[in-house]
């Protein structure tokens, strides 16, 4: 008898442990901020409410290490199962054979139907393979302080990039500290004079990147002219400390009014709504360049699964639902980027907003042309540093346009 | 007997050093072992699937890069290098001296300017950008109403102000350091030494320079030595103020090493800027102690 119980015993434990069994996912984010940490625990903890066997463990580094310790976890194949990835890391990741290709997944995901053509061409940058889903797009509009504008007798809105320079050189003032444009001079300023030079561009439409090793149009007399005016804009209608403007700066001179037009990104509306009045700008499209469109550049981030995870279907179910319409728009509502999907746009209250509206008509509109940058390239890393310097050097009257354009053709080449 | 317990006092001593040896051996010199091994090597991160040896090729690319010119940064370290250090040792010695004798409030006074030294130098650099900001910055404010300028000035923005802007900063930044190391130093000069000189009718300036001064040498060398090598291997102020620009006007070693890891994703080139730094500080360093040994210090 004693020995029934006992076994009975070992029995109803041993079941009990295997019913009770939960999976613990490790989870790496790499934008970390404090705030968006936070977001995301409260979005885990109510998955794993509703998911009690689901456990997930989100490892937050600092920002500023945070690529770098996924590289390093990813290589040494440390428990991780859900990994976030940005356009800027996507190549490395899966060049050294660390994600897993989505394909099987997405064909089954019914969401997939419903992601907005930027989200999609990110989904598919590389070896038109979905490795990551989607989470966070980053592209650019025009935020425009119309109080600024009316003060200086100007009640229209630019429609073309030839117009908003117009209006910039005619409203700069020094004597009283009143500028055109709010520059960006340091930290990917290339992304501003390749807005502006490339819609000069007509066949730039045609390729796959803005400029490639494969094909570039730094050399054309369109492009040239795109400098130009671009040029033409930071001598007549900003400040000389431009050249050392980094985003900070950049909001800074947006607020103060100091210069009523600024090209952001949409996580720039949070915070900018916090530091000013918000009904005294408002974001609108970029302005249309000579050919009637413009190409404008997104950036991305998103979630994939480390090739060797052993809990990849898991993973997929919490990545699944942590990117459905509703959790991917409330996830965005709070943190400051695009979502994904095109029904956010119809159905959250929060992107009907105008300023979000401004986003939502670039991703829609056929004026908008998006291309991005060849992040496969390895002339890709440094890039940004070795435009940066040629082009403050450009500004600062140290060398001609025709030398950089020449030296950028031959850096692509 | 008494041999079996110095032998056994030996190995207990080696015994208690052991944790200390592994934790430097781990932390310090196996990453810089490491870090020499990968200069040598084609290790970016873009592509980890080929990191062989590539000779002295990182080597190359760093002295004949066109972008960043090995030159120019090198002439800016050394400017960034020795004029913070001359301006610091001598503001530092002068309210080292200032210090020296008790007054009203010398406890407050001292906590006051030692106050920078215990400031993160990526912080100082974020509050002073935006001091020297060409629109806002309270310098160009307080500048224009005094009457000494007609207009803003591009401090961060012009390159030939960028690398003074950033280098006042950096003496702000140093100088408690030198008046904190001094100050010790000049308190164990014996006051008998100052009397019997103002009895041979040494003045002052006399007394500064045959006294107080040859005492504490030894404090002098060796803060000196210290402090060019932390102020070359101190990229944090340029990096929040400048970040090297504009056009690599203030661009140091340092700043490029990170750039290289950072922007670049190479550590093989990162890594060799690094080499070139501890190369250039161990020649510096032994030439320097030569040199002032030489002078009849033994004391370091």
């Amino acid at each position: 008898m004693k020995k029934l119980t006992l076994l009975l015993l070992c029995l109803v434990l041993l079941f009990s442990i295997s019913f009770s069994k939960t999976v613990t996912l490790n989870y790496l984010e790499v934008m970390t901020s404090p705030e968006r940490t936070k977001l995301l625990k409260d979005m885990i903890s109510k998955y794993e409410k509703e998911n009690p066997d689901i456990k997930i463990n989100l490892i937050s580094p600092p920002y500023e290490q945070a690529d770098q310790k996924a590289t390093l976890m990813l290589n040494t194949n440390q428990k991780l199962d859900i990994v976030e990835i940005r356009d800027y890391t996507l190549k490395q990741f899966v060049n050294n054979g660390k994600l897993e290709d989505l394909s099987k997944y997405f064909e089954n995901w019914k969401d997939a139907e419903d992601l907005t053509a930027v989200a999609k061409k990110a989904a598919y940058t590389l070896d038109n393979k979905p490795y990551l889903v989607p989470q966070c797009i980053f592209i650019k509009a025009l935020f425009v302080r119309e109080d600024v504008l009316k003060q200086n007798g100007i009640n229209t809105l630019p429609k073309t990039i030839d117009e908003l320079i117009d209006i910039a050189i005619k409203i700069t003032d020094p004597s009283k500290n009143q500028y055109g444009f709010t520059w960006r001079g340091k930290s990917s300023e290339f992304k501003y004079s390749d807005l502006f030079a490339s819609a000069e561009v007509e066949n730039i439409k045609n390729e796959k990147y803005i400029y490639s090793t494969e094909k570039e149009f730094f050399n054309t007399e369109d492009y040239k002219r795109g400098m130009e005016k671009y040029i033409k804009l930071f001598k007549e209608a900003v400040p000389k400390d431009g050249v050392n403007w980094g985003f900070n700066e950049q909001i800074n001179s947006f607020v103060s009014g100091m210069t009523p037009f600024l090209i952001q990104d949409s996580d720039a509306i949070p915070l900018i709504n916090n530091l000013m009045d918000e009904n005294k700008y408002t974001v609108i499209p970029i302005p249309e360049g000579p050919h009637g469109y413009t190409y404008l550049d997104y950036g991305f981030t998103g979630v994939g699964i480390p090739s060797y995870s052993k809990n990849k279907t898991e993973a997929w179910n919490f990545i699944k639902w942590l990117n459905s319409p509703e959790q991917n728009g409330y996830f965005n509502e709070h943190y400051g980027a695009l979502p994904v999907h095109k029904s956010t746009y119809e159905n959250n209250e929060h992107f009907k907003n105008e300023k979000y509206a401004a986003y939502g008509k670039e991703m829609v509109s056929e004026k908008y042309i998006f291309k991005t940058y060849p992040l496969d390239s390895e002339r890709w890393p440094g890039w940004s540093q070795i435009h940066e310097v040629d082009m403050q050097n450009l500004l600062l009257g140290n060398t001609e346009l025709k030398r950089v354009l020449k030296k950028w053709e031959a850096y692509w080449n | 007997m008494l041999k079996k317990s110095h032998t056994q006092k030996n190995k207990f001593l080696i015994y208690i050093l052991i944790p200390a040896f592994l934790f430097l051996g781990l932390f310090i010199y196996f990453p810089v072992i490491k870090g020499i091994f990968i200069s040598f090597k084609n290790y970016t991160l873009f592509d980890l699937s080929n990191t062989q040896f590539n000779n002295f090729q990182n080597f190359k690319n760093i002295f004949t890069d066109q972008n960043f010119r090995f030159i120019q940064i090198l002439f800016n370290t050394i400017i960034w290098v020795v004029i913070s250090l001359l301006f610091q040792f001598i503001l530092g010695f002068i309210l080292a001296l200032l210090m020296k004798k008790p007054f009203k409030g010398r406890g407050l006074y001292s906590a006051l300017v030692f106050y920078p030294w215990a400031l993160s130098g990526f912080a100082i650099g974020l509050i002073w950008a935006w001091m020297f900001n060409g629109q806002f910055g309270v310098i160009n404010d307080i500048l224009l109403k005094l009457g000494l300028i007609n207009s803003n000035i591009g401090f961060l923005s012009n390159p030939k102000i960028a690398m003074i802007s950033v280098i006042v900063v950096n003496i702000w930044y140093g100088v408690p350091f030198f008046a904190i190391m001094l100050l010790a130093a000049l308190q164990s000069v014996p006051n008998e030494l100052y009397e019997a000189a103002k009895i041979d009718g040494a003045g002052p300036v006399k007394q500064l320079f045959s006294i107080t001064i040859p005492y504490i040498k030894p404090t002098i060398i060796s803060t000196t030595l210290l402090r060019t090598i932390w102020i070359m291997n101190f990229p944090d102020i340029i990096y929040a103020m400048t970040n090297g620009g504009p056009a690599n006007s203030t661009n140091i070693l340092a700043t490029q090493m990170i750039n290289k890891i950072l922007k670049f994703y190479d550590y093989g080139q990162g890594s060799a800027y690094g080499v070139v730094i501890i190369a250039i500080l161990l020649t510096y360093a032994i030439i320097y102690l030569k040199i002032s040994s030489k002078k009849g210090n033994d004391n370091i």
